[in-house]
């Protein structure tokens, strides 16, 4: 009896405590918690992206697309200045932690922008949402962060970026079907993003019947390629493989030029590489360098993309930086959409946004982006991938421009 | 006597043991089986020894820094990386406007040689303002205060070099005459290899002999192995410090050209990594032992470059080149376990005691 007694003292004390999780503020009551902005106050919009190094311009681009987007809805939503705390990650796991939790520490932060890379959004996502925060992710591709194996603590993370499941998806068909390369060797950098993009292309390349060499790995802080690349000629791959960044990129293109052995093998890298940084960084040998992207064109794109490239451009006096500009104005479009569809205001003029709401808002909400389509799932996967494969045509950086250098040659 | 030896081991001594005995198995059983396996030509087997002798001996150029100011000063001067970097930053400066104008193709030794000489000043100007500003105020301060001031001035260099010129990587030039090779007996032999081991021995040679030949090198050798008497024999301890400062910060500063002229990338950040590596064939070789820094250097060049596929190969480890950190500071740990001193400090420590 004692026993039973202490068990429902137990069972209403967690009952009583789960309801105290839902706060009431204003006039909104939420499981999550209440963020009351008061009358006059910015919206405090967080992000966060990789903002120096060797791939500012991935982070860079993603900013100024939110920067446009703000513009476009008069820099106020319900009365209120946006403001966008913009945090650098550096594009690592460490940086990520960080910025996250900077972010989450701020009681005003409504939601989060960004990260451009899944090395940043894996430990930062997890972070926000355990203070009941949204993180939009603009840029990170990882298959596992959408996965429907993906843990509880991702529950608040969406992208309005494709996953690298579709992403290493086509570059295998390219590989095996236009390339007709019958084997290669995959290289990554330990980061989710790398990691998982070769190893999707190369269980779909197996299964299409091409043959992987070997699947090799680098620290990318590393500068001497020159020993791997003279091991990887002794296998004679058709073509390697290597979503990796900037800097050891750029090296790996450099280097393999000069190796015996590789002078006719095709090189291919990934989504990181569409930039004028990279241009410069590979110096001569980018030329006819090809990248698996998605299909920025604008018949492929939504219809007021264009309109967007020519404010892009009128702001900031030079054509986007990098590509996935457009992802981060939807990512912002439905950060903005979500609030606008949650928030209360009260007679003094103070705004209220339940968490759980805006959670809940943002995975409904559905779109025409100028990325395409957006309508998240139940993982949070919110945009469509439409693949293409860019080769790089010249090594002058200034002649960087999506559709041009690089060029578009498949599909 | 065996019997007694193994009687009075402890268990640190069975770890160290087993430590030792793990990794000769794998580096004798991972070479046999990657010579039995024949998987690598004559020339693939020349190219890794020619790559590791390349960073081997950019590295011994910088460990001669970290070795000549320890020597000095007892000081770990962290920031040597970041002057390496300076040094790489001044050149490209030069070597890019030299590049466009032609001057690079047309007069290579020439250009090289106002290349060198900018970086050089330019270093060892660095190091020396370094030496002045940050560390002689800490000259006399006992404890761990020289050594975070040395971090301090390594985060000061990158950040303010990323302030001066971006945090984007930059291309050094290309010219055609450092992609050509020379066909020796069948082998491949890069002219940039050639030339940045042939001059880096040169350097190095002369240092040696400007250490061991001249008054001031004489002194310095004073100062290191007793400031105090040397001080008191009428030696100019200021004077010997800013010239120990003075030849590690021009050894830095032809190292971060050769190293951005081979792997022909310049940015804030590039100075770490060869730092941190070249601070471990300091400590190899012998901290404080020029000769030791630089077969140290070579040394971990070497282990970097062959150490992966000759060790792991054959021992079916995939990807053994994200392992070649590791392989390389596990042999500096196990030279360590066998010589404390290093591979050439025994004699500095035995004439010192």
């Amino acid at each position: 009896m004692g026993a039973l007694l202490k068990w429902s003292a137990g069972v209403a004390l967690l009952c009583a405590s789960q309801a105290a999780m839902a706060a009431t503020v204003g006039p909104v009551t939420d499981d999550l918690g209440v963020i009351r902005i008061a009358k006059g106050a910015p919206i405090q919009i967080g992000a966060y992206w990789v903002l120096s190094g060797a791939d500012t311009a991935l982070g860079l681009d993603e900013k100024r697309g939110v920067e446009i987007a703000f513009k476009d809805v008069g820099g106020k939503l319900l009365g209120h200045p946006l403001k966008l705390n913009a945090e650098d990650d550096g594009c690592n796991a460490e940086g990520g932690q960080t910025a996250a939790t900077k972010l989450a520490a701020n009681p005003q932060t409504v939601i989060v922008l960004g990260p451009a890379c899944s090395s940043a959004a894996t430990p930062g996502a997890p972070i926000l949402w355990q203070q009941g925060i949204v993180d939009i992710c603009t840029a990170c591709t990882a298959p596992a962060l959408t996965a429907s194996t993906r843990k509880k603590e991702y529950d608040g993370f969406a992208r309005t970026v494709f996953s690298d499941a579709e992403q290493g998806k086509a570059d295998a068909t390219y590989i095996h079907n236009v390339l007709k390369a019958p084997s290669v060797v995959t290289i990554h950098d330990g980061s989710p993003y790398a990691q998982q993009l070769q190893q999707v292309m190369a269980d779909n390349f197996k299964q299409m019947g091409g043959k992987v060499l070997s699947q090799e790995a680098i620290a990318p802080t590393d500068v001497d390629m020159k020993p791997l690349l003279t091991r990887i000629a002794s296998e004679k791959p058709d073509l390697i493989y290597f979503p990796v960044f900037t800097a050891a990129a750029a090296q790996i293109v450099r280097q393999a030029r000069g190796t015996p052995g590789l002078e006719k093998t095709k090189l291919m890298g990934g989504g990181s590489l569409l930039s004028a940084d990279f241009i410069e960084a590979a110096g001569p040998g980018v030329v006819g360098f090809i990248i698996g992207y998605p299909d920025l064109s604008p018949e492929a794109m939504g219809q007021n993309y264009p309109k967007f490239v020519d404010e892009y451009k009128k702001a900031y006096n030079e054509a986007p930086i990098s590509g996935y500009h457009a992802n981060a104005y939807d990512g912002a479009m439905l950060a903005i959409k979500a609030i606008e569809k949650v928030a209360k205001t009260d007679k003094d003029g103070a705004l209220y946004i339940g968490k759980k709401a805006l959670r809940d808002a943002v995975f409904a909400i559905k779109f025409d982006g100028i990325s395409g389509p957006i309508a998240c799932d139940q993982y949070g996967e919110c945009s469509q991938f439409k693949p293409s494969v860019l080769e790089f045509t010249s090594s002058d950086p200034k002649t960087f421009g999506v559709g041009k250098n690089p060029k578009k040659i498949w599909p | 006597m065996v019997g007694r030896y193994i009687a009075r081991l402890n268990a640190v001594d069975v770890v160290l043991w087993g430590l030792r005995v793990g990794v000769v198995a794998v580096v004798v059983i991972g070479t046999a089986g990657t010579l039995i396996k024949g998987r690598y030509n004559a020339a693939q087997w020349f190219d890794f020894v020619m790559f590791g002798l390349t960073i081997g001996s950019i590295y011994a150029q910088i460990a001669l820094g970290y070795t000549m100011v320890y020597g000095v000063l007892r000081l770990i001067n962290f920031a040597h990386g970041d002057i390496v970097m300076t040094g790489a930053f001044a050149g490209y400066f030069v070597a890019m406007p030299l590049d466009r104008s032609g001057f690079l193709e047309d007069q290579p030794v020439v250009a090289m040689a106002a290349v060198l000489l900018v970086a050089v000043i330019v270093s060892t100007s660095v190091a020396v303002l370094t030496e002045r500003i940050a560390y002689r105020p800490f000259r006399r301060v006992v404890g761990l205060a020289p050594l975070i001031c040395a971090i301090g001035v390594s985060f000061f260099l990158e950040q303010t070099f990323r302030g001066m010129f971006g945090s984007a990587v930059k291309s050094y030039p290309d010219p055609p005459w450092q992609r050509a090779a020379f066909h020796v007996l069948g082998f491949n032999v890069p002219r940039i290899d050639v030339l940045v081991i042939g001059l880096a021995l040169l350097f190095m040679g002369l240092l040696y002999l400007v250490v061991q030949r001249t008054r001031m090198g004489t002194a310095m050798r004073a100062v290191a192995e007793d400031g105090e008497a040397a001080a008191l024999m009428g030696i100019d301890v200021n004077k010997v410090v800013v010239f120990t400062f003075v030849l590690g910060g021009a050894m830095a500063g032809i190292a971060g050209v050769f190293y951005a002229f081979v792997y022909k990338q310049v940015y804030f950040l590039m100075g770490f990594t060869p730092g941190i590596k070249a601070f471990g064939a300091a400590v190899l070789g012998g901290i404080g032992n020029i000769p030791g820094a630089m077969l140290g250097g070579f040394f971990l060049g070497m282990v970097e470059s062959v150490g992966p596929t000759l060790f792991l190969d054959g021992i079916g480890i995939p990807a053994p080149y994200q392992l070649r950190d590791l392989i390389a500071f596990t042999l500096l740990i196990m030279v360590l376990i066998f010589r404390p001193h290093g591979l050439l400090g025994e004699a500095l420590a035995r004439k010192r005691a």
